[in-house]
Formats: structure tokens, C-alpha cells, sequence
């Protein structure tokens, strides 16, 4: 273990890029993911044996599952070879903490953060093992206020020690079960880290509950787990903080989310999404909400190679209500697929999908979404917005949205638009004083509004950054 | 192979037909290796979301459906001055190298399993030739099935500055009993500054199986203008496609359909756009009562040479019943920035405010209904400019309300 470690702080950056390619890794000696590579997972953080025979079970689906294919205009996963990719697991494990010094993070990812305005001790937070812990007293913290009302807030590893019962319960069994698909078998076979939330009946967790520590050894990985249980009547707002690149030398990411929203309970689940451009983002998030539960999510996505990732909720109780805001950024090389899916299962359940899209450089967005309402759910509505916006020829942008409509007592309605950066809106800017990058940012600032106004001051001024740098080019 | 081939669907048969028309040998060899490609070729594409195909072509039961020398029709063809409204064996008699040229240049003839086997087996169907400069307002077409199966396969070239406006009619014979099926090809070439407007209403019996596809070639200045009127069938499966090749060309598909029992429509529109200032407009209503369903796909296409392109959408359903259920999937395919398109759906049942209105001013509720019903395809009926296919598709639309 110690000697991987050596390893790999002996190398540079650019050897670390390269390290991935040299398939030295703690499983070299196997090819693919195997039943091995799976219990020495489980092993290693010591996990009780239903765990690891879930993870099995997951494995075994994992195999017999076909790649999503057949879908218009999927984006191209040919490049993404299990069998390359899994057994670098492990040394993201044995590692832990991937760079253990900010110096270690690629130059790229350095400046960008320095560009960020990412505080100082956030840099620290997501440089290694000491910021780790770092992070973790800050958790603390917030526990303390927060264990009282019986609140829990930890690390998905540490949950499934802690919290057995609990977990055991909600796990990927029936929220997102690894049959879902290719990726979430995979995901249930190898996950690591993650957070688990845990809200009590009639309680407000009335400050967002933040999770920073992707970049951490514990809660590392590419393929964390979030689970979040808001009981009757509670409410949590829940962010992720992926703005942290996960540059290393991995290049999948697929993660798992699960969110049950008990009744009358109101979860919020916010993340800006940032990976670094060779990344594959394969994620399943879901959310189940019971009666006169509300659910929303909130996204930016903007890094990443090729994202395929459409947050859905099953709306299962009469009068829940499910919300959706999503922007995606697609840039030189990406190709961003994402969008929204809604299973109207009951009556009086509501849904707002409003998503939007900015294109240049060659890069594509697709809204792809599925709104889906059951026969018996009846004066149930839904309304879906999509806008994209392009700025260059090169670039794509698709909207692919999947109506089943199985009540007539419904109201449905899908509305999308696709436009160029307004010349005129562009000519007004300049004739104001603002060169042409400013004129252009200002508009997409604007375009975007609907986004950012939902997210917390920090993460606003965040993604709008991120997008000031997107535009600039200045971003690796 | 993805369908089990009739043991009828043989060479023999393919040259029976190809003879009884007259054909030359070219045609005959684009049958026989349209008939070949059956063994390699899917069924068309269909719509799928997780675990579920929107549309079921699978189940159709070939084995007991087509029957290929069987075909019997009833066909009237009513021409306008100047223009060649003919059938096959005139027309390959008369513009034989026209036909050559065109054949199959806008509908792969191995596109798929069931266009494949039309291509094979088509006996049935006309050539609209329209010279250059000529226009031709009023070309009828009724196509009457009298026999359990019946490939019908349209030809329409219109050439620069010619303008022709079809209207065909599909409709069942009344002495056939059971499963039927009906294939229609239609391929359309506008060349420059041409216009074809090409108008269908369907209304075949409620047994019969309903496979259509409808594609054009716009070249510029060219416009294609599609209206789809759907009534009958128990299952429809049409495309209707346009391609605009040339600047400046503008393609039109408004479509409409009332289903109801255990009806199952699928429509598709799609437009390409493949050159510059293009435009595209493409308006569906549909309303569905009792087990009725409905598939729709709208593609809007933008190429990336399709600078200055204007595209929109829109597709409306409306459900009568709680055991209906409608299907919906308007896609943007956007590849030029320099572009202005949007696309809408909505699904809704009949608005109770508008109820409650009427019925307060004393209106009985099944008449409010069904003057809401059909106050609800006015906006596409407007958008019909073939005044006898509007009052047609009206009346369908009336008759069914009251049936």
C-alpha cells in the first residue's frame, strides 16, 4: 500500500496523467473488474457481509448488462473500457487522497482555482489527507448543532458502520437498484465515500448542508454514493461541491444518488458539476417523493468529457411535487447529454422541469428528459422548459424530450427553444461601452438567471465564474 | 433476419407483378433486391424509452396479411391541364427514363423491412409528372382497397416552377372481411422554385394495418407542403419527411388524427434542413377517446451548412379518455447556431372553464364537448389549404364525434 504511495508522490503531474495509461496499479495482475477486486474493496473498509454481497449481486448485474446503447444521439462511450478503467480503483483507494499537496494539482486546475476565488482553506480542503480532516472538523462542527435534533451527517463509508439499519434499509435497493443500469451495477459493486443525510420527522436543517470533500480519501472516488433521508415534515437543503475537478488520473465517474423524501418533507439537492475534460460522467441520481413531499433539483454542469446524467423522481404520493433547474455547458470536445425524468405515479403531483443550455466550441448539449404520468394520476401537471443557446457553428445542441402520457386528466405542456447569441442584444452591449467577450457574458449571465438565482450566493457567484472561464477558454 | 418471410413472397411473385406491369428490367432488379434485403432488414425504427417500444410493429402478423398477387383496387385519378397523372404501366410506357432517374432517390428502397417489402410487392399507385412551368391545382387520387393487402407507391416529380396540389384518399372496400394491410410509398421531387403540396387523408377500415412512408426532396426556392389527415386504421405507422436541399426551400406538415376505440397512430414529422435561410413548419393536433393511442415524433433537423434557418413546432393532443394515452417526443437537432427554432407539446383534456361556459349558457355537455372537440382542430384545419380535404377531414371529425 505505503509503496503505491511512494509511487505516486514521486511522480509529477504529467506522469501521473500518464500512470493511468501504464496500468500499474494495485491490480495489475487482473484484467477488468472481478469478484477479487470487489471483496478487497469491501475488505478494506471493513464492511458487513450484506454489504459486500450487495456489491457482488451488483457485479454479476454489472456483467450481464449491455452498455446503454441504441439511443439517438448518445454520446460515444466507445472509449470507455471497463476493463481499463476498474482496476485503477484500487490506487484511488490505497492512496487516499489522491494529491497530497495543492502543488501536486495540475497547474490547469491550480489556476483555475486561483481564478475561482476558491478560499484558501478550501484549497486546502481539497489538497490532500491533512485537508481532509480539515474538512471534517468543519462537519463536525456543524454536527454538534445538528446531533442534537438528531441529524446525521457522515461519510457514506462510515454510515454503512454507524448507521447499519438505516442503510441497509435505503441502499441502492429501492431508490436506485443497481438493475437500473450498466453504470449503477457498477457503481453498486464498487462504490466508495459519498455522504449520507439523515433528517428526523419535523425538523428543519434551515442552512445548507454542504459536502466539499470529494477530493478526500475517505469520501474520494469517482464512484461515491449520496443518500438522503428526510422524514415526515422535515426539510434539508443538501449541496454538492463538485466544482473541485476531479482532474486525476481517472477518467470515469459514476456516482450514485438517492434521495427519499418522506411526507411533506422538502429536499433541495444542488450541485455544480465541474470534471476535468477527459472525464466521463455516468451518474444515476434519484429521488422518491411521498405524499405532499417536494423535491428539487438543481444543476450546473459544465465540465467533463461526455455526461450522460438525467436526475429523476418518482413522484409516489398524491400532491408531491418535484422541480427541476438545469444549465449545461458544453465547450470544445464535451458533450454534455442531460436533462430530467418525472414518474407521475399519483394524483395532484406536480412537476417543473426548466433547463438550459449554452454550446460553443464544438461542444453539444442535449436536453434529453421523460415525463412520464401513470394512468391514475389524475389533474396531475407538468411543464417543461428547455433554451439553449449557440454561439458558433461548430457546435450542437439537441433537445430530445419523451412524453407518455397514460391519464387524460392532465396538464402537460413541453416548450423548447434554440437560438444564436443575439446580434442585436450584442451590437445594444457595445454601443454601451462593453467589448464583445463582456457583452457576451453579460447575456449569458442573464440567460442563466433563472439558475443561479436558486442556488446559495456562493455557488451562484461560483457558476457564474466557472462560465466566465468557460467562455474565456481559459479553463483545462 | 428480423421477420419471419412469407412463403409467397417469392421471386416468383415479385416477377409476376413486375410483369403484369410491364416493367423493365431495371425496376424488376430493384425489386429483387429489395425482396432479398427482407432477410437482412429490422422493422422501421420505433420510438423506446427503458424497457418499452412505443409502438408494437412486431406483432403485425405478416404470414397472414400479405398476399401478393391478391391486390384489387378501386382507383380514381382526376388530372389538372397540362399535368401527366398516370399509372404504372402508362407511366413507365410514357416517362420511362424520368422514372429511372427518380426511383428511389427519395425513399431508400431498402430503408427498412416494410418499406423494402413495398418496394418489392408495390402493384398499386400512380406517377405524377408536372413540366416545367406548369400548374396543376387539382390532382385527385383515391386509392379504395379491395383486397387483404395493397402496396400503393406515388410518384410525384414537379419540375422548376411547376406547382401541383394532390389530394389522395385512402379508403377501405366494404366487401372485405378481417385483418388488412396497406402500404404507401410516396416520393416527391420539387425542383427549383416547384411546389407540391401533397395531401392525405386516410380513413381505412378499423381493421387494417397502415404502413406509409412520405419523403421529399426540396431543391431551391422549392417548397413541399404535407398535409396528414388520420381517421382510420387500427394501426398507423407513417413518416413524413422533408429534406431541404436547396437554399431558401420551405417545407410545411400539418397533420391531424382522431382516434379512438383501440386505435394506435403513430406519426412521425421530420424535416432536414440542409442549406440556407430554410424554413420549416410543422403543426399537429390530435385527439384521442376510449383505449386510444397516439406515438408522436417530431424531428427538426439543422445541418451544419444551414446558416439563416427558421424552424418550428408544434403538436397538441388531447385526451377524451382516462384510458387513453398519448405519446409525445419533438426533437431539436441543432447544428448551426445561426438558427431560430422551437418546438411545443401540449396534452390536455377538454378544459372544464370552456365546459362550464357553455354548459352555463345551456348547451347540453355532450355538445359543448364535441363543439370544443372540434373547435380544437381549427387551427389545424386552417392551415389546410386544399379547401375539399379540409371539409373532408372536417366531416370525418364530426361523424366521428357522433358515431
Amino acid at each position: 500500500m505505503s509503496s503505491d504511495q511512494d509511487h505516486l508522490k514521486e511522480t509529477d503531474t504529467e506522469a501521473r496523467f500518464e500512470f493511468k495509461k501504464d496500468e500499474k496499479s494495485a491490480f495489475e495482475t487482473e484484467k477488468g473488474l472481478t469478484e477479487e477486486t470487489v471483496r478487497v474493496i469491501s475488505e478494506d473498509k471493513d464492511e458487513p457481509e450484506w454489504m459486500l454481497q450487495r456489491r457482488l449481486r451488483a457485479l454479476k448485474q454489472f456483467q450481464e448488462m449491455p452498455m446503454p446503447e441504441g439511443w439517438p444521439g448518445a454520446p460515444d462511450l466507445s472509449e470507455v473500457d471497463i476493463d481499463h478503467i476498474v482496476p485503477y480503483i484500487r490506487p484511488d483507494i490505497e492512496t487516499r487522497g489522491g494529491a497530497e499537496n495543492w502543488e501536486d494539482l495540475p497547474e490547469e486546475i491550480q489556476d483555475t482555482f486561483d481564478k475561482l476565488g476558491i478560499p484558501e482553506a478550501e484549497k486546502n480542503a481539497l489538497s490532500g489527507v491533512g485537508a481532509q480532516y480539515e474538512s471534517e472538523i468543519v462537519y463536525q462542527n456543524m454536527q454538534e448543532r445538528w446531533e442534537e435534533k438528531g441529524v446525521i451527517f457522515c461519510d457514506m463509508d462510515k454510515a454503512v458502520q454507524e448507521h447499519e439499519e438505516l442503510v441497509k434499509e435505503h441502499f441502492m435497493t429501492k431508490c436506485v437498484p443497481p438493475s437500473d443500469n450498466k453504470f449503477a451495477a457498477l457503481h453498486g459493486a464498487v462504490w466508495s465515500g459519498g455522504s449520507f443525510v439523515y433528517i428526523p420527522e419535523d425538523t428543519t436543517v434551515n442552512m445548507p448542508v454542504q459536502a466539499y470533500f470529494r477530493m478526500n480519501s475517505e469520501g474520494m472516488g469517482q464512484f461515491e454514493h449520496t443518500l438522503i433521508i428526510a422524514e415526515e415534515n422535515s426539510e434539508v437543503h443538501y449541496i454538492e461541491g463538485c466544482s473541485a475537478p476531479k482532474y486525476s488520473a481517472f477518467n470515469l465517474h459514476s456516482g450514485g444518488v438517492e434521495v427519499f423524501v418522506g411526507e411533506n418533507a422538502h429536499v433541495q439537492y444542488s450541485t455544480v458539476q465541474n470534471w476535468s475534460k477527459n472525464t466521463y460522467n455516468l451518474n444515476t441520481k434519484r429521488a422518491i417523493c411521498e405524499a405532499e413531499g417536494t423535491m428539487e433539483w438543481v444543476s450546473g454542469s459544465m465540465g467533463s468529457k461526455a455526461t450522460m446524467l438525467y436526475p429523476s423522481t418518482v413522484l409516489k404520493g398524491p400532491g408531491a411535487t418535484d422541480n427541476h433547474i438545469t444549465i449545461a455547458m458544453a465547450g470544445e470536445g464535451q458533450d454534455i447529454d442531460t436533462g430530467a425524468k418525472v414518474y407521475h405515479n399519483a394524483p395532484d403531483t406536480k412537476s417543473t422541469i426548466e433547463s438550459k443550455s449554452i454550446a460553443k466550441d464544438g461542444g453539444r448539449t442535449n436536453y434529453r428528459g421523460l415525463v412520464h404520468i401513470a394512468d391514475g394520476a389524475e389533474d396531475s401537471s407538468t411543464s417543461v422548459e428547455c433554451d439553449a443557446l449557440m454561439f458558433d457553428n461548430d457546435s450542437t445542441s439537441d433537445t430530445m424530450p419523451y412524453m407518455e402520457i397514460q391519464e387524460s386528466k392532465v396538464d402537460v405542456a413541453h416548450e423548447a427553444t434554440v437560438g444564436k447569441i443575439g446580434d442585436e442584444d450584442v451590437f445594444y452591449l457595445q454601443s454601451r461601452g462593453l467589448d464583445d467577450d463582456d457583452a457576451k457574458q453579460m447575456i449569458v449571465a442573464g440567460f442563466i438567471e433563472p439558475i443561479t438565482e436558486e442556488l446559495p450566493i456562493e455557488y451562484a457567484v461560483e457558476l457564474n465564474r466557472l462560465i466566465e472561464l468557460e467562455m474565456e477558454g481559459s479553463l483545462g | 433476419m428480423s421477420t419471419q418471410v412469407h412463403a409467397t413472397l417469392s421471386e416468383d411473385a415479385v416477377e409476376q407483378i413486375s410483369s403484369d406491369l410491364d416493367e423493365p428490367e431495371w425496376l424488376l432488379e430493384t425489386r429483387l433486391s429489395a425482396l432479398e434485403a427482407l432477410e437482412e432488414l429490422d422493422m422501421p425504427d420505433v420510438i423506446q424509452t427503458p424497457g418499452r417500444k412505443w409502438t408494437n410493429l412486431d406483432a403485425l402478423d405478416y404470414e397472414t396479411l400479405v398476399d401478393p398477387l391478391d391486390y384489387a383496387q378501386d382507383k380514381d385519378r382526376i388530372d389538372a391541364e397540362g399535368v401527366d397523372v398516370l399509372s404504372w404501366s402508362e407511366a413507365l410506357d410514357e416517362h420511362g427514363e424520368l422514372i429511372e432517374d427518380h426511383f428511389g432517390s427519395v425513399v431508400d428502397p431498402q430503408r427498412d423491412y416494410l418499406t423494402a417489402l413495398s418496394t418489392a410487392l408495390f402493384s398499386a399507385g400512380t406517377v405524377v409528372y408536372v413540366p416545367e412551368g406548369v400548374d396543376a391545382e387539382d390532382v385527385k387520387i383515391r386509392t379504395t382497397m379491395n383486397s387483404q393487402s395493397l402496396f400503393n407507391y406515388t410518384l410525384v416529380v414537379a419540375e422548376e416552377s411547376a406547382s401541383v396540389t394532390i389530394l389522395e384518399r385512402q379508403t377501405t372496400g366494404e366487401d372485405i372481411d378481417g385483418d388488412q394491410y396497406y402500404s404507401g410509398v410516396v416520393e416527391a421531387v420539387a425542383g427549383e422554385n416547384a411546389y407540391v403540396q401533397y395531401g392525405t387523408l386516410q380513413n381505412l377500415s378499423e381493421e387494417s394495418y397502415n404502413y406509409q412512408v412520405k419523403r421529399g426532396h426540396a431543391d431551391t426556392y422549392g417548397s413541399i407542403d404535407w398535409i396528414e389527415g388520420n381517421i382510420g386504421s387500427r394501426l398507423t405507422k407513417s413518416s413524413v419527411e422533408t429534406r431541404l436541399l436547396g437554399d431558401s426551400s420551405e417545407s410545411q406538415i400539418v397533420g391531424a388524427f382522431f382516434g379512438h376505440d383501440d386505435q394506435h397512430v403513430d406519426i412521425a414529422a421530420r424535416v432536414w434542413h440542409e442549406a440556407e435561410h430554410t424554413v420549416a413548419d410543422l403543426v399537429t393536433r390530435g385527439v384521442l377517446d376510449d383505449e386510444a393511442r397516439s406515438v408522436y415524433e417530431g424531428v427538426q433537423d439543422v445541418g451544419t451548412d444551414a446558416w439563416d434557418t427558421s424552424s418550428y413546432q408544434r403538436e397538441n393532443t388531447l385526451m377524451l379518455s382516462d384510458e387513453s394515452e398519448a405519446d409525445a417526443s419533438p426533437k431539436l437537432i441543432i447544428n448551426n447556431h445561426d438558427t431560430e427554432a422551437s418546438h411545443s407539446a401540449t396534452v390536455g383534456q377538454v378544459d372544464a372553464e370552456d365546459m362550464f361556459y357553455m354548459t352555463s349558457r345551456g348547451v347540453h355537455p355532450e355538445k359543448a364537448k364535441n363543439m370544443l372537440v372540434e373547435g380544437f382542430f381549427v387551427p389545424v384545419l386552417e392551415e389546410v389549404a386544399v379547401d375539399e380535404l379540409r371539409e373532408d377531414l372536417d366531416q370525418l371529425i364530426y361523424e366521428r364525434l357522433r358515431e
